[in-house]
């Protein structure tokens, strides 16, 4: 009933345009069949009704084909003088609430609203809605887009639904303006439709958060929710309400942090996941020694946590961006009264500096005031908004922090690979030794630019294995391992993790371990040993040659 | 007091007893029913329908239904008239019969609607 509202706001609009033109003929033919006219031959008579309709309805809209049946008398002609303004402004009036009709917003909105509807409720592949559309969920919608997962965006603000039109993604990406904090918003996005598979909500406002959250739990109980929260209480209570995907931008740059001093080999693997290159660049290696962390907000605290955890000796100088520019009327850190603050917090003999303030400039000014101070100084800096990139490149900072860029990655793993994302939470249970041990055997079968994907095993995606298991036949993994061409000889392909469900997953799992169906396989491998991989487990043929029994 | 509902009220009922005023009479006698009558009870029935459009409840409907009949019936009956006239050569009692019993026909949709009309205004209670 409610997609509807679009016609019946044109019937009701249109009620009195209407009224209007029958009203105007209809005392046109009736005057029309009243007055006396005369024929041919002289005699008087009275059009019918009939004659009366056919002229009035050809005058009316002014085509004007001449006085029908007979040329008309002078009390005729006065009577369709009249007429003809008469019916001519019923028409103008008509045609005029038309144009106004089309041009109309509230018309035009709710024409929006039911072809977004219709995108909606025509997808048939599973699909992600997204709310709020910038950078950060920007980059996810490209993310996602290329892993065929669709996406539906909705923002408060029109003009932001404007620039994401024209971004022109492909596939198309169905968006909305309208109040992402209301009920009927979420549902005209299909939080009901079964192929809906996760709400993302990262905005800046973490009630707003919160409460987004509870409304999409109480539409929707087995939705995915990707949420954002900033604090420790905030992520607790959206723990209780059953989030099961809470995402602290602090708590991964901390995270992070901690991987990076004390196991380098798990960060590496970690960023990697992340599309790093699978070695440590020199730049990257962070120094030991005293640290110094510039601002002390909710990032500086997140840094301090993780230097206190891995045990590095650290100090701080308390930076607030909006204090700082109200007291010193400039956003770009550097006088004459910093360097004295920044020679007492020792940066003289400090090994690395950590900018962490809210602004992006002060962040700059604060390391290249550290530089000069110090040539040697590691650099760290917390770049804000995604904008501001390239400057942070030409900077030569040695490490870069993006939270938003952060916030983007984690959401595209959580949503479009799960054993991945699962991959990256085991890595931080894990200790240096365990890691070095996996980058070595990877460096050792795959060089240093591998990928990796992952795959289920069931009809769809391993027809020929599945068929196989599914008839009882005991297949181990070490199987899938061997090459096609010989099956003495393995293929490049490391497999990281294999899932059960959500409570049995191993890393690394040994040769010997016998597949199951319904079994997801997270692995590393070449663009080359991919296609192999994927030739044996749904061709019949190979995977008999590789399982070598006939 | 209603504006609205009195306007819409005094065309459904004008609708239906001009149409009787049509109807009445001896159907196979043509001097008994006016084309004027005709012509008024078209009219009347084209704005009752028009104030019925926009109407999104389930009764609101089944009115807009019935006075669609109406007018289809209404129309109906002075095409067969005109097309009598000029294209048969004049009314034989065939044709007359027709025209009466199609706007009878538009009478008892229209009696209906009055009917549904004032049942929905009694159900209201105030």
């Amino acid at each position: 009933m409610e997609s509807n509202n679009t016609i019946w706001i044109i019937i009701r609009r249109m009620r009195i345009p209407f009224l209007v033109i029958i009203v105007t003929f209809s005392i046109s033919i009736l005057g029309m069949t009243l007055i006396p006219g005369m024929d041919d031959q002289g005699h008087p008579y009275k059009m019918t009704f009939f004659d009366a309709f056919y002229f009035v309805s050809y005058m009316a809209s002014t085509i004007g084909f001449g006085e029908a049946p007979y040329t008309f008398t002078y009390p005729q002609r006065m009577w369709v003088s009249a007429c003809i303004y008469l019916t001519v402004i019923g028409w103008f009036y008509g045609i005029g609430a038309i144009v106004a009709l089309v041009q109309d917003k509230r018309l035009a909105r709710e024409i929006d609203i039911a072809r977004f509807r219709k995108k909606i409720q025509e997808f048939r592949e599973p699909f992600t809605i997204i709310l709020g559309y910038n950078n950060i969920t920007h980059l996810i919608i490209d993310w996602l887009n290329r892993e065929g997962i669709r996406v539906v965006v909705v923002d408060r603000d029109p003009e932001k639904i404007e620039a994401l039109d024209l971004e022109n993604f492909i596939p198309e990406v169905p968006s909305l303006a309208a109040d992402v904090t209301t009920p009927e918003t979420l549902k005209m996005a299909g939080i009901h439709q079964k192929s809906c598979q996760a709400v993302v909500s990262l905005f800046e406002d973490d009630i707003k958060n919160t409460k987004i959250a509870l409304l999409c739990k109480l539409l929707n109980k087995r939705i995915k929710l990707v949420i954002k929260s900033t604090t420790q209480t905030q992520s607790e209570h959206l723990h209780n309400l059953g989030v099961r995907y809470i995402e602290d931008p602090f708590l991964f740059v901390s995270n992070r942090m901690y991987l990076a001093l004390t196991a380098p080999s798990l960060w590496l693997l970690e960023m990697w996941v992340f599309g790093h290159i699978l070695k440590v660049r020199e730049r990257e290696q962070l120094p030991r020694g005293k640290y110094i962390i510039c601002g002390y907000g909710r990032m500086g605290h997140a840094l301090e946590r993780a230097l206190k955890k891995a045990g590095m000796p650290y100090s701080y100088i308390d930076i607030k961006s909006t204090d700082y520019k109200a007291e010193k009327q400039s956003a770009v850190f550097g006088d004459g009264e910093d360097y004295k603050t920044m020679i007492e917090a020792g940066v003289k003999e400090a090994a690395a500096i950590i900018a962490a303030t809210k602004d992006d400039l002060i962040n700059l000014t604060i390391l290249a005031t550290a530089k000069k101070l110090n040539p040697e100084i590691y650099t760290i800096g917390r770049e804000n908004t995604l904008d501001d990139l390239s400057i942070f490149r030409a900077a030569r900072i040695n490490r870069i922090y993006i939270l938003e860029r952060i916030l983007a990655e984690f959401t595209y793993l959580f949503i479009a690979r799960p054993l991945a994302y699962r991959f990256v939470r085991l890595l931080h249970t894990k200790d240096e030794t365990w890691g070095a041990k996996v980058v070595e055997q990877m460096h050792a079968i795959l060089g240093e630019n591998p990928m990796h994907f992952e795959i289920t095993i069931d009809e769809e995606h391993t027809y020929a294995l599945s068929k196989e298991l599914n008839k009882g036949r005991k297949i181990p993994l070490g199987t899938l391992r061997r090459s096609r061409a010989n099956r003495e000889e393995r293929l490049p392909l490391l497999i990281l993790l294999c899932k059960w469900d959500d409570r049995r997953m191993e890393l690394m799992p040994q040769d010997d371990l016998p597949l199951e169906a319904g079994m997801q396989l997270l692995i590393a491998a070449t663009e080359e040993s991919k296609n192999d991989f994927e030739y044996i487990v749904n061709n019949y043929y190979e995977l008999e040659y590789v399982i070598g029994e006939k | 007091m209603n504006t609205e509902k009195v306007i819409s009220g005094f065309f459904f009922i004008l609708a239906m007893t001009i149409n009787f005023g049509f109807v009445y009479g001896d159907p196979s006698n043509l001097e008994y029913h006016s084309g004027y009558e005709l012509f008024a009870a078209i009219v009347i029935n084209l704005i009752a329908t028009v104030l019925k459009l926009g109407d999104k409840t389930q009764l609101g409907s089944v009115l807009l239904a019935t006075s669609l009949v109406a007018d289809i019936q209404l129309i109906a009956s002075a095409t067969v008239w005109a097309f009598a006239v000029y294209v048969m050569k004049g009314m034989n009692l065939e044709s007359t019969v027709a025209v009466v019993s199609l706007a009878a026909g538009a009478f008892i949709a229209n009696i209906v609607s009055v009917t549904l009309f004032i049942g929905d205004t009694l159900k209201s209670k105030r």
